[in-house]
């Protein structure tokens, strides 16, 4: 019986051999199976690192590609307060790079949190001076900054983004949607170094960057206004000023500019009320440069024309139970001269000839009382009362630019439908929509918001309007060499506290367009509360032929007058 | 025939081996690389702002008047001169425009 312990010790043998099997296989099963959503999540956890990528935000760009605003990674540094041995080490050696005050980087750094924000979007040189100086709970990631490369200009216009990107106002509030770039959430396979291993699915993790805006704004044209209007604003000791500059035939905005300005890369330090684009939100009285329209107006409805006698009463009307003054004691006089001395009276006669509903008919087709639906946020609809609204001495006074509210789009861009045959179009100042590799998505087309007048009519009012620089009260606007037309205004404001007309506080402004035979820009130029002369032929129409002048010249518009060279031996 | 399996079956395990761990030495060129990307785009954007910044109208008005002692053209002194343009002509009734300066024409002092 010698085999019996033999058998007996592998049966040992055996049943030890499936015991550690049994034990494998129990070890398995738990870990592949029992525990394995739970382990899985850990090794992920461990491998994978997730980051939030977002694409850039597009650039804005003027109708030449001139770059006026575009984003730049810049570093931003943050603390881990938890991790630091020496707070007030770290932030005596911080200091002096992030320009802040040591004494605040320590009572950051000294905060109960796991992550506290030190400084974020600085200059790229600060960044490359931190990368120099790694130090242990102190860390750098890149973020985008906006950066307008051209400082103020344009600022009104192309407002500014936020800390976080987002657009807050003008062009970049406008068009947020399009620009702000595609946020996503990406997950990295890493290696024990930390170091990105071959990414799942690469092309699908790279965030889609924000469109493009190419502007209808021209800079130089830009640049001009501003420096003129800063020019103007700054001698008449005035509150505030805006100039627009349109192309008539199309409505695009060649420049928009509003003094004072402000440099939209540190608008943190500034009052809102510093970067409101008064050329479309500040509705104001337009004074005479009202009776442009009421001249179309009463022109179209053939209820006057050019030659037509209107008496002055010299100088002094009464209309329900108020007296209308006149600056001149006027006469007999035409209708062009009228327009041409801006007389009150005889604005008030064609008001009343052409009747409330009638006046209020035009004042509404040339887009008062309503938004001109320009591409900028915060446009204010001005005020237009309907007639049944009106007292005994509307009439009078709506046709002279009183008791009735206008923004300087509107008025401007009514002025533009006059230099464009009569046609109202509607102003715009992004002309295309790019992609990141700019292509173009798409290209904004003018836009005709209806004929408000016929060509004649619009040809003849032009004429009259020619009269008032040529011999009227804006002869300051004559650009020697073109015809201009255009019409002064001065209006007395009201004042807040009494509720009446001030006798010191005014706007005088200029409205009009060059050259008046073929026009190619429709300008306004109005300064708020000048001191001393506030009258718009005084403050606002040499405005205006100051940057007509320039703007002609840049844009190689030919004058209309043959120029006489006397040359020199016939030598050429 | 046998002799031969061994070495092929040898070499499949080479070749799945050299494919993976060429995927993975890829996978950190290639993130080498997109980070070198990164660096550049963002040297460029750099540069495009700082470009940008030195074009700026403000800048080259302020520098033709105070360095270069360049004023604004007066009055008469930009003339458009007509010229008659060569083919193709557009329209045969508005000749091309060229800007040429008063002194140039009259061959001036500078």
């Amino acid at each position: 019986m010698a085999g019996t312990p033999l058998r007996g010790r592998r049966y040992v043998v055996v049943l030890l051999l499936l015991g550690g099997f049994g034990v494998v296989l129990f070890r398995l099963v738990n870990l592949q199976v029992l525990q394995a959503a739970e382990l899985t999540m850990k090794a992920d956890r461990q491998h994978q690192k997730t980051v939030s990528l977002e694409g850039a935000r597009g650039t804005i760009v003027d109708r030449h590609g001139k770059m006026l605003a575009m984003n730049v990674d810049v570093p931003s540094v943050f603390g881990i307060p938890t991790a630091l041995d020496s707070p007030a080490k770290t932030a005596r050696y911080l200091s002096p790079v992030l320009h802040l005050r040591t004494d605040e980087l320590e009572r950051k750094l000294r905060q109960d949190r796991s992550f506290v924000w030190l400084a974020r979007k600085l200059d790229p040189e600060q960044g490359r001076r931190l990368e120099q100086m790694p130090m242990d709970g102190i860390g750098v990631v890149m973020e985008g900054r906006r950066f307008y490369p051209k400082g103020p200009l344009l600022s009104h216009v192309l407002g500014f983004a936020g800390m976080d990107g987002e657009g807050l106002e003008g062009i970049e509030r406008r068009y947020e949607p399009l620009l702000h770039g595609e946020k996503r959430v990406a997950v990295l396979q890493r290696d024990a170094l930390g170091r990105t291993v071959f990414p799942k699915g690469l092309a699908e993790q790279t965030p889609t960057p924000g469109r493009s805006l190419v502007l209808t704004v021209d800079e130089v044209v830009q640049y001009i206004a501003e420096r003129e209007l800063e020019d103007a604003v700054a001698r008449a000791h005035a509150k505030s000023g805006t100039v627009i500059v349109l192309d008539p035939e199309t409505g695009a905005v060649l420049a928009l500019a509003i003094s004072p300005r402000f440099d939209p890369n540190v608008v943190a330090v500034l009052a809102p009320d510093r970067w409101r684009n008064r050329a479309l939100t500040d509705a104001y009285e337009p004074g005479s440069t009202m009776k442009a329209i009421v001249a179309a107006a009463a022109i179209e409805e053939r209820v006057m024309k050019p030659t037509t006698m209107v008496f002055g009463e010299y100088g002094h009307m009464t209309v329900a139970n108020t007296v209308i003054h006149d600056h001149d004691k006027l006469g007999w006089m035409t209708f062009a001269q009228v327009i041409q001395k801006s007389s009150n009276i005889g604005a008030a006669k064609t008001g009343m000839a052409l009747g409330e509903q009638r006046l209020y008919g035009y004042l509404q087709a040339f887009g008062f009382g309503q938004r001109t639906d320009i591409d900028l946020p915060g446009e204010a609809v001005g005020l237009l009362k309907h007639p049944r609204d009106w007292g005994r001495r509307s009439l009078a006074s709506i046709s002279m630019g009183q008791e009735v509210g206008v923004t300087p789009i509107q008025i401007v861009t009514a002025m533009a439908a006059l230099a464009n045959n009569g046609v109202l179009m509607k102003p715009y100042v992004v002309s295309e929509i790019r992609d990141a590799q700019g292509k173009t998505v798409k290209q904004i087309k003018p836009e005709v918001k209806r004929r408000v007048v016929s060509p004649e009519t619009a040809r003849t009012v032009t004429t009259m309007l020619e009269g008032v620089v040529t011999n009227g009260t804006g002869t300051k606007a004559a650009i020697p060499g073109f015809r201009v037309a255009g019409k002064t205004g001065t209006a007395q404001k009201i004042d807040p506290h009494t509720g009446t007309y001030s006798a010191t506080q005014f706007v005088g402004s200029f409205v009009g367009f060059t050259p008046a035979d073929h026009p190619r820009l429709a300008m306004i130029v109005v300064i708020d509360e000048p001191q001393g002369e506030a009258w718009g032929g005084v403050v606002a129409a040499p405005v205006f032929r100051r940057i007509g002048e320039q703007v002609l010249n840049y844009l190689g518009i030919p004058s209309g007058e043959p120029v006489k060279l006397a040359l020199a031996s016939g030598r050429e | 025939m046998k002799l031969l399996i061994l070495p092929l079956g040898l070499c499949l395990v080479f070749v799945f081996v050299w494919e993976r761990v060429d995927m993975v030495r890829l996978g950190y060129q290639i993130e080498r690389l997109k980070q070198e990307r990164i660096v550049l785009e963002r040297e460029r954007d750099e540069l495009r702002v700082k470009l940008s910044a030195l074009s700026a109208p403000d800048r080259i008005a302020k520098i033709a008047s105070e360095k270069l002692g360049m004023s604004l053209p007066q009055q008469g002194q930009v003339i458009m001169v007509r010229s008659a343009p060569a083919a193709p002509v557009p329209q045969p009734d508005a000749p091309v425009e060229v800007r040429v300066a008063k002194h140039q024409l009259s061959g001036g002092a500078r």
